[in-house]
């Protein structure tokens, strides 16, 4: 088979995308749906049908020239192999089965030809990151990706805070892709080429300031994408978006770009140790800030959004503490179980009567239908990192990777790492009491789901319980599957002893416990919710968006009014008024020249010649 | 293979030039039926851009720095000549002017006031434009650049919105200023040059003989580069920009009046650059300097405006910043990125004024706090409107980013600091253009606004070539920039 026809996994959906969005209106509906999921799914079918390509070193395979002018010379080319191919297949798949759910979940919707046609537009931007071969591809996926994300995040535009919440997560995350794009173009002044092949080959010749110096930026690169610190503000207000984009693009998929970026140039980044420190520092610190942010909210999908910004925090963590496995197996779990949560939820807010307020919820375990409650508790389960679930194998596999880098640096951030596990078990166990227990606090009957927005949830559920066998630790029999896929690209091999990795389980079986424990104390009767300056200090996350409306878009807007009314206004037109009334001043004072007094021009005379005199003297003296 | 083989002996260039030249004074001759006048220029118009499309086809590969030439004596005595002269940077910007006029009459179609002298304006303005990208005698170069100010100035002046005159006054002086300033180092170089040579001549190829002393040529230079940056326009010469194209007539001017911007960037590579190498060397982070400040001063200015064509006005001021940025930095890919972006920002731009046109025709202002909510009454005007803003921004794929991200890698090759500091602009360009989207298509309808007819066919017709375009460029930009390479004088 041809190599090229690889290129059909990510055009295969730009193709659905374009021809929804021209065509869309003008079909069918049932067409337009069918149109949407078939692209995606037919994606997948491919991936496993393309699966042996990837074995090996992979597969290459180029379309043709995107740019050449002088030295530089671009190619549309992608790379299937042990790292991008995993991927491919997760994101397709639980891209068809979101887009399935989408089907149900907006059989309401009057413009739906625009909300599939982005959909299936993201998962060709997301393909592209994943497939991409060089750096300007994966650009333009990494934009592609943005542009859905604003698009579906402000679907609903006649509310005018969709549609900024929107233009916030597309500015935020731009603010990343300057580093990123800087991190290109350096790389590209260093190698003269942007294959992700090519440079990884070439890292090690670099010095190790200019590797710190490049991580750093890709590090801040990934940050916007993956809402880590500093960049997270866009993130929660995201969650304004319809429920099948929160599950895709907000918790599956594009946040976690950052990571897979990470993960590809890993060869580069692990050279640096001060920036492979700063990668593990930011996400530990992501980590617990997003966990103590999401004790506090009180809508549905924020809880999950900042535990999706908490979780990408561990992936973080893990490719700092070395391990691209790790890593890449906590990716694909949290991918699985993440979406399950998010349809869930999805589900819930439309039997509550588009209700999004947990503290208004309740009861839905006893009135709500059944499989919904055992799907989100699976997904509960494994965010919380119950003990044998996908959660729990990936989540530690990452605290054990942490542990043992063994420097106090890494060893206080395995300890951030354990304080969170504790939060996400509390919040996590406070959500499903709040909405799950007790009797209904708010809503008075509940709606209908359709079948659509049932099913799709199980596959998900369930990958996210077994999700441990991806990459099944020696400990308990497993094979480390993944870890042995990824081969070369799998990052440092994690040595403990047996004692410790036991130790290291059951303190985190403790953990969760523990947190299972508190929040079963507070919340499984409800008494209200606490307010007071703590709590809602976390539920605005730690006043972030306050600091940057102060510290950052008022002065933009103030400097640009300078620039617009007062230097283009007052500076250089009022200059140019006033030169043009100098010059009419100045035809009048001729004008009372030529007045026919001969003191006048006596006095002009020798100005004149004291000018010329002057001069003289001047070009004398050089 | 030369070009002379393939194309049959004409004076193809002259054509060029005469061919609107000759539809202006039909339109004006048959001013009775507007109808005919309409068929008349869209005739004219596209039959210029038949043949530009057909010189690129047959003369793409032509080998030497010319790919096309003609010359004749004209004033002998002063060694003036009547010398034209196409090579690959002269073959791109003609063929987008030759392009956005076929635009610009589709959109004057429904223009009701003095529709044949309306026409015949644009046809001259084309004549003059064609004449300047393909003149290289000094003197004839100076005569199509005024001939282009002329109906540029009536078109605004008459045509204009509100505040047509203070634009029109303020167009002519300015650039009447730059033009003065022009002249008078011309006569300097062609005096200098006679005295030096013994032969007098305006004739490009002889005057780049010229060896001049440093401080000459930083004179020199300095009145050339005036006349460029007031047109292009760099800060701080650029206020007359945004009075010029908010108050221009919508119905087709415009767009064109992005052309004459590329004229003032077209002078600096064709005439200041290499006439003196010696001082642009030294200008250079100067240029470089004022690119960033342009970029960044036009950004902010354009997050402050309200009027949907200010705000893309001053965002022209700010791509061509990057464009100057991509000069100065002085090397093939940067070099040959910024003369891509010069022309896909012509046509990204140009489809944005015209879609804008359209928006104004519907609702009756451009005015964003009476906007909003246009993506519910008329979807497929608002698709085109924000496909065009998002390639305005940049977004890869599409046009402006292949020559933005050539741009920027040529320059940090040879400059690094420069493009990074160049880089937030990608955030800045968003930030405005974001917000003119938020203004116009988001949000609730104004309640006061009655219901809005989307795209005619006429509308399609124009914006789907752009459409096209704007994706092709974006994703094989390659053919446009092969002519590129053999165009002397630059790195």
């Amino acid at each position: 088979m041809n190599q090229t026809l690889l290129f059909l996994i990510p055009l295969l959906p730009l193709a659905c995308a374009v021809a929804n969005m021209l065509f869309g209106m003008r079909l069918p509906r049932l067409f337009a749906e069918t149109l949407a999921v078939c692209g995606v799914a037919a994606s997948f079918l491919l991936t496993v049908l393309f699966w042996s390509y990837a074995d090996g070193d992979g597969t290459r395979a180029v379309l043709g020239t995107w740019l050449a002018a002088g030295e530089a010379t671009i190619p549309f080319a992608l790379q299937f192999d042990a790292l991008s191919a995993p991927m491919t297949l997760m994101v397709t798949g639980v891209a068809t089965l979101i887009h399935l759910y989408a089907v149900g979940y907006m059989h309401e919707e009057e413009d739906y030809a625009r909300f599939f046609g982005l959909l299936n537009l993201f998962v060709f931007a997301m393909l592209a990151i994943v497939l991409a071969d060089n750096l300007l591809v994966l650009f333009l996926g990494w934009e592609g990706v943005g542009l859905c994300s604003y698009g579906l995040i402000g679907f609903w535009y006649q509310k005018t805070g969709n549609a900024r919440a929107g233009t916030k997560a597309f500015l935020v995350t731009r603010v990343g892709d300057v580093f990123l794009a800087a991190a290109l173009l350096w790389l590209f002044a260093l190698t003269g080429t942007l294959s992700i092949g090519a440079i990884n080959a070439q890292a090690a010749g670099f010095a190790p300031a200019v590797l710190t110096g490049l991580t750093v930026l890709l590090l801040l690169g990934a940050c916007g994408k993956s809402a880590q610190l500093p960049l997270m503000t866009w993130l929660a207000d995201a969650m304004a978006g319809p429920t099948p984009v929160s599950a895709l693009i907000h918790a599956a998929t594009m946040v976690t770009a950052g990571v897979y970026l990470l993960c590809r140039l890993f060869p580069l980044v692990s050279l640096s140790p001060a920036g492979m420190a700063a990668i593990a520092v930011v996400g530990a610190v992501t980590a617990l800030y997003a966990a103590t942010c999401a004790l506090a909210q009180r809508e549905i999908k924020r809880v999950l959004a900042y535990s999706t910004m908490s979780q990408v925090g561990y992936m973080f963590l893990a490719v700092g503490a070395g391990s691209v496995a790790g890593a890449m197996a906590h990716l694909l779990t949290h991918a699985f179980f993440k979406a399950a949560l998010f349809m869930a939820a999805g589900c819930i807010i439309h039997l509550a009567g588009d209700e999004n307020d947990i503290l208004r919820m309740g009861g839905l375990a006893r009135r709500g239908p059944r499989q919904l409650f055992l799907v989100f508790l699976a997904g509960a389960l494994c965010l919380a990192g119950a003990p044998l679930t996908g959660g729990f194998f990936s989540k530690d596999a990452i605290l054990l990777a942490a542990y043992t880098q063994g420097t106090p640096l890494f060893l206080l951030l395995w300890g951030a790492g354990l304080l969170t596990a504790l939060l996400t078990a509390l919040y996590t166990f406070r959500l499903v009491y709040l909405v799950f227990a007790g009797e209904p606090r708010g809503y008075s009957h509940l709606h209908d789901l359709p079948q659509l927005m049932r099913w799709p949830l199980w596959p998900l559920a369930l990958l996210g319980l077994l999700g441990g066998l991806l990459n099944l630790p020696a400990l308990v029999g497993g094979g480390e599957w993944l870890r042995h896929r990824l081969g070369a690209l799998a990052g440092r091999e994690i040595a403990a002893t047996h004692g410790t990795e036991w130790a290291l389980a059951g303190l985190a079986t403790g953990l969760v416990l523990l947190g299972w424990g508190a929040a079963r104390w507070r919340y499984a009767r409800f008494r209200g919710e606490w307010d007071n300056p703590g709590s809602r200090f976390l539920l605005h996350g730690w006043g972030a968006d306050a600091a940057v409306d102060l510290l950052v878009v008022r002065p933009f807007t103030a400097i640009a009014g300078l620039c617009a009314l007062g230097i283009d206004r007052a500076l250089v037109d009022a200059t140019l008024d006033g030169l043009a009334r100098q010059t009419t001043a100045c035809g009048e004072r001729l004008r009372r020249l030529t007045s026919g007094h001969v003191s006048t021009y006596l006095a002009g005379f020798i100005w004149g010649f004291l000018i010329i005199l002057g001069w003289f003297l001047l070009a004398l003296v050089r | 293979m030369t070009a002379a083989t393939t194309l049959p002996q004409f004076p193809w260039l002259s054509l060029l030039i005469g061919l609107p030249l000759a539809g202006a004074l039909l339109c004006l001759l048959h001013r009775r039926s507007r109808q005919e006048c309409r068929w008349l220029a869209l005739a004219t118009t596209l039959a210029t851009l038949a043949i530009c499309i057909g010189l690129f086809v047959a003369c793409r590969h032509g080998d030497g720095p010319w790919l096309l030439r003609e010359d004749a004596a004209w004033i002998p005595r002063f060694g003036i000549r009547y010398t034209l002269g196409l090579d690959g940077l002269s073959l791109l910007l003609t063929l987008l002017t030759a392009g956005l006029h076929v635009v610009a009459v589709l959109l004057a179609w429904p223009e009701q006031r003095r529709l044949p002298q309306f026409l015949a304006l644009l046809l001259v303005l084309e004549s003059g434009l064609m004449g300047v990208f393909l003149a290289v005698d000094l003197v004839l170069f100076y005569l199509f650049w005024e001939v282009m100010l002329l109906p540029m100035l009536f078109l605004i002046g008459i045509w204009g919105g509100e505040n047509r005159r203070r634009a029109a006054v303020r167009f002519f002086l300015y650039t009447l200023a730059g033009s003065l300033a022009m002249l008078v180092a011309m006569i300097a170089l062609y005096l200098l040059h006679g005295a030096q040579s013994g032969s007098y001549s305006f004739a490009l190829a002889d005057l780049l003989q010229t060896r001049l002393p440093l401080t000459q040529e930083y004179l020199l230079f300095g009145g050339f580069m005036l006349a460029f940056a007031i047109k292009a326009p760099l800060v701080p010469f650029h206020t007359w920009q945004p009075d010029a194209l908010s108050e221009a007539p919508a119905n087709g001017a415009v767009d064109v009046t992005g052309l004459l911007l590329k004229t003032g960037i077209y002078g600096m590579i064709r005439f200041a650059f290499p006439l003196f190498p010696n001082a642009t060397r030294d200008a250079l982070p100067l240029l470089a300097a004022l690119a960033l400040v342009g970029l960044f001063h036009a950004a902010w200015s354009a997050y402050r405006q309200d009027d949907v064509k200010r705000i893309l006005a001053y965002s022209s001021i700010s791509h061509l910043g990057l464009v100057l940025l991509g000069l100065a930095a002085w090397n093939t890919t940067a070099w040959q990125g910024s003369v891509l972006l010069m022309v896909t920002h012509g046509i990204v731009t140009g489809a944005l004024f015209a879609v804008v046109a359209m928006l104004r025709s519907r609702t009756g202002t451009r005015n964003l706090n009476e906007l909003g909510g246009l993506w519910g009454a008329a979807p497929q005007l608002s698709a085109c409107f924000l496909f065009f803003a998002l390639a305005s921004l940049g977004l890869p794929g599409l046009a402006n980013f292949a020559g933005e991200i050539l741009v920027l890698l040529g320059t940090f090759r040879s400059q690094p600091l420069w493009a990074l500091l160049a880089l937030p602009g990608l955030v800045f360009t968003a930030a405005y253009l974001l917000r003119l989207v938020q203004g116009t298509l988001w949000g609730p309808a104004p309640a006061a606004r009655a219901a809005i007819p989307d795209l005619t066919v006429r509308e399609w017709l124009v914006l789907l070539p752009l459409i096209v375009l704007t994706v092709w460029l974006g994703l094989a930009p390659a053919p446009l920039l092969a002519p590129l390479a053999a165009v002397g004088g630059l790195p």
